[in-house]
């Protein structure tokens, strides 16, 4: 029988980048089970040439997490208690949001400093905010030992995918 | 620059960074000392360094482009969702280890690790689709971003007490996406345990709130304790009692999940159609589409007359419509509405003109879900009834067969034993043919003769109801001599019990008649025989399998094919005795399927007695020469569904005979060789 578990509301980014199409974020909110709540997507967002230039290496990570990110965040009525992603470049999110933003890391990763297991996972935190880690701890007690932190990402993706889909066809 | 070059080289100076205008200016002073110039008493004012000077100009022009940039990036246009709330139901406390009945019953999967799990691969998952009529993005988004099915149900917030299988999974994902289904999977798959877990998942999910589920009436002990298993949170109504606490039940509200049989729903609708109609309801189909809607008169519960009310015309449509249920908030519904209608059995309202088909229609949903392990008893047409109730033909249409097959390919899911449970122990079926004993012979003999005799004098007064009582007579003779009470079936069954009791098996035996039934009871109790049928009252059957599944010296259970045919779980018993042969060999599979299905451990032995050079023999020909006919409609894997009981023709045609038509004789089956037959 399920035990009586703190309540949380995960937060799930992922960001795709189409060919000839741009960047286009999904972020998905559930519970700590996994059950939808509330999802939010973007059209695409597509640097011009200029940007590309002048924003350089950094324009993955400003157009995912600031861009993006920031703006899905902002239009979500269901708040999250934590941000997952499973992007390098998501990570910066954290600076412009008030909420912990957790990167999964791969299988292989060992634990370090400044990660914490929670659910099947490894996550890492942004390094200028350490406060994240207790409240992450916190959070992570609602995990189920065996949650899968990826899955909700790659429904993300696919919801990603058909958001595309249907664009072309419209 | 050249000249600039030709400067740091010469004198060793370095850029003034006076700009390039000011450099000139000074190169093409130096520039004197180049080989090739006269000298004169000026050279060695030529050799002094140049007196420099820099001042600032003003540039005649603005600069043509901005000399800073600020980023500058469009506003990100959003698009979302927000998933409804489900109920909330209340978790039900675990019970005591050893307490719980279901512990008794057989795992359908162990708990142990899936080897997935223990490879640390990634488990097969069950994705929910979108149903192919959900065309807006935001429908699809939504069944998208359900999580796989695997994740829900594997323990954390729905408790499931057996693990289930792959097909199962698939057909839970298939229900929750169709707002009109039809899942026949063959008997014995888990259609009830499917639909009771995808209604969890659609109750939670907030797709629906309130649902009725119509089964025949021997089947709501069943219902009730497939939910206590399944779904134990789930509070389950049964609409029961005198009229007036039913009609309390119905619009009960907080009653998540209502259960009625056939007879109930059909009488209890037709009381508040005719009320509505009275109060000036205009009635539509139960899906809002205009129809006509049956009303018939009940007076102390028995059924006394018909009326068809017609829906009256467009221009009142919009005031007193009725239902639809949720779709239509603004216009008041007289009748109870559901979000969802599950039909168990749902062969039941295969003739569209009947009042159970009709009334059915009528009840106000907005979503249809049918179950049977039949969908087609006798004629592909009957599909059409059901598809009318799911909403996906329009009222009274008639679909060709090539319709049908496309129609079913979207709206029905159909799976096979030998498709899906490939680890099923076997079914043996064995025809057990059988000489009749010499007092039986005579008895059969006579009756024959007689009878033929009979209806041959009876010229074109000569019916099929005549024909039908001579075989029943026959059929009747076949299982034992009235006269001398001898029965060569009997003796091979008391043959074959004698080593089933002695293992310790168990075997059910089905009978057309009560009568036979009867018969054979007092000759089996022996064998610790239980009885189950028509006669007996509702609430004794329940404890009847009971004491059939747990008492070790009850080894046989007599039941009647329209009893015990349907929805019953008896996978422990591993004999099926059909002891004389229904009309339909799809209503046979059921009876068989209560013992070969999910659960079952060992084989399962089918004997069916066939007495020799006698009418059984000949019926089994045909049904046979039928089963093989009708294998095509739904599909080469299926073997065991479609199949025709005997028409008009081919009841005469069992004696030889030519049915009657108004317009003379006309020979509907010409009667087959005996070499012919399969």
């Amino acid at each position: 029988m399920a035990q009586a578990a703190p309540k949380a509301q995960l937060g799930f980014l992922g960001v795709v980048n189409v060919a000839g199409t741009g960047f286009v974020g999904g972020l998905l909110v559930t519970n700590q089970l996994g059950r939808p709540l509330e999802f939010q997507c973007t059209t695409p967002v597509k640097p011009n040439r200029t940007q590309e230039i002048l924003y350089g290496p950094t324009l993955t990570s400003f157009v995912c997490a600031e861009l993006i990110g920031k703006t899905l965040f902002e239009r979500l009525q269901v708040k999250p208690q934590l941000i997952v992603c499973d992007q390098l470049e998501m990570l910066a999110l954290r600076s412009v949001i008030s909420l912990p933003v957790a990167l999964i890391l791969p299988k292989s990763a060992k634990a370090e400093e400044g990660t914490i297991r929670a659910g099947a996972h490894q996550l890492r935190l942004h390094a200028d905010f350490v406060g994240d880690l207790e409240v992450l701890t916190e959070i992570a007690k609602s995990f189920p030992g065996d949650a899968d932190l990826i899955e909700p990402l790659e429904r993300v993706r696919e919801a990603l995918q058909e958001t595309l889909r249907a664009g072309a066809a419209a | 620059m050249s000249g600039t070059s030709t400067l740091d080289q010469a004198q060793g100076l370095q850029p003034l960074g006076l700009g390039d205008d000011a450099i000139i200016t000074c190169a093409a002073a130096l520039t004197l000392n180049a080989p090739g110039i006269h000298i004169t008493g000026m050279n060695s004012a030529l050799q002094r360094p140049p007196m420099v000077s820099a001042e600032a100009k003003v540039l005649l022009n603005a600069v043509g482009f901005v000399p800073s940039w600020r980023p500058s990036w469009g506003k990100v246009r959003t698009f979302g969702l927000t998933f409804p709330a489900g109920i909330e139901l209340i978790p039900v406390k675990p019970e005591e280890p050893g307490q719980e009945d279901a512990s008794a019953l057989k795992r359908i999967a162990p708990e142990k690790p899936t080897k997935e799990e223990v490879d640390g691969e990634t488990a097969k998952r069950t994705k929910i689709r979108p149903p192919q009529d959900a065309l807006s993005v935001q429908d699809r988004l939504f069944f998208l971003l359900q999580p796989p099915l695997e994740n829900w149900l594997k323990g954390q917030e729905l408790i499931m007490p057996f693990e289930p299988f792959q097909y199962q999974y698939e057909g839970i994902g298939w229900l929750f996406s169709q707002k009109a289904a039809l899942l026949a999977d063959e008997m014995g798959l888990g259609k009830t345990m499917q639909m009771i877990t995808a209604l969890r998942l659609l109750l939670r999910a907030g797709q629906v709130r309130r649902v009725l589920l119509v089964c025949p009436k021997p089947l709501i002990p069943n219902w009730q304790r497939e939910f206590k298993m399944w779904a134990e949170e789930i509070p389950v109504t049964t609409v029961e009692g005198d009229g007036h606490r039913r009609n309390i039940t119905w619009r009960m509200p907080g009653a998540h999940v209502l259960l009625a049989n056939y007879e109930v729903v059909v009488r209890d609708y037709q009381t508040m159609i005719a009320e509505a109609i009275k109060n000036g309801h205009n009635l539509r189909d139960g899906l809002g589409r205009r129809t006509e809607v049956e009303c018939q008169t009940f007076i102390d519960g028995e059924p006394v007359g018909q009326t068809f009310l017609s829906a009256q015309g467009d221009q009142q449509a919009d005031k007193n419509v009725c239902p639809t249920g949720l779709s239509q908030p603004e216009a008041p519904c007289p009748l109870p509405q559901f979000d969802l209608v599950v039909l168990d059995e749902a062969q039941r309202t295969k003739n569209r003109d009947s009042l159970t088909a009709r009334t059915i229609r009528s009840i106000p949903r907005r979503r249809s879900v049918c179950l049977t392990g039949t969908p087609i008893e006798n004629r592909p047409e009957e599909m059409s009834s059901l598809f009318e109730f799911m909403g996906v033909i329009p009222p009274g249409a008639n679909p060709d067969i090539r319709q049908l097959s496309q129609l079913s390919k979207e709206f029905i899911l159909r799976r096979t034993k030998d498709l899906v449970m490939t680890d099923l122990p076997p079914r043996l079926d064995r025809d057990e043919i059988i000489e009749l004993s010499t007092a039986q012979r005579v008895a059969y003999d006579a009756a024959e003769k007689e009878g033929i005799m009979k209806l041959n004098e009876m010229g074109d007064e000569l019916s099929i109801q005549n024909v039908f009582e001579l075989v029943l007579r026959l059929k009747q003779i076949s299982n034992y001599d009235p006269l001398t009470q001898e029965s060569s079936k009997l003796e091979r069954l008391q043959a074959d019990m004698e080593e089933i009791a002695a293992s310790g098996g168990k075997a059910i035996l089905f009978s057309q008649w009560t009568k036979t039934i009867d018969w054979l009871e007092q000759r089996m109790r022996p064998y610790g025989c239980l009885v189950y049928h028509g006669g007996i009252p509702t609430p004794k059957r329940e404890p009847i399998l009971t004491k059939f599944k747990n008492d070790p010296d009850s080894h046989i259970i007599l039941m009647s094919y329209g009893t015990g045919a349907v929805g019953l779980n008896l996978q422990f018993a591993g004999y099926v005795f059909l002891y004389d042969r229904w009309w339909n060999p799809a209503v046979e599979d059921q009876a068989i399927n209560r013992a070969h299905r999910i659960g079952c451990k060992s084989q399962v032995i089918v004997s069916k007695f066939i007495c020799k050079d006698t009418i059984e023999e000949r019926i089994d020909k045909v049904l046979n020469e039928k089963r093989d006919m009708f294998r095509r409609v739904l599909g080469e894997g299926d073997n065991t569904n479609a199949s025709l009981s005997l028409s008009a023709g081919e009841i005469f045609g069992l004696f030889n005979m030519k049915a009657r038509t108004p317009k003379g004789n006309k020979s509907i089956r010409p009667a087959a060789p005996a070499k012919d037959a399969a």
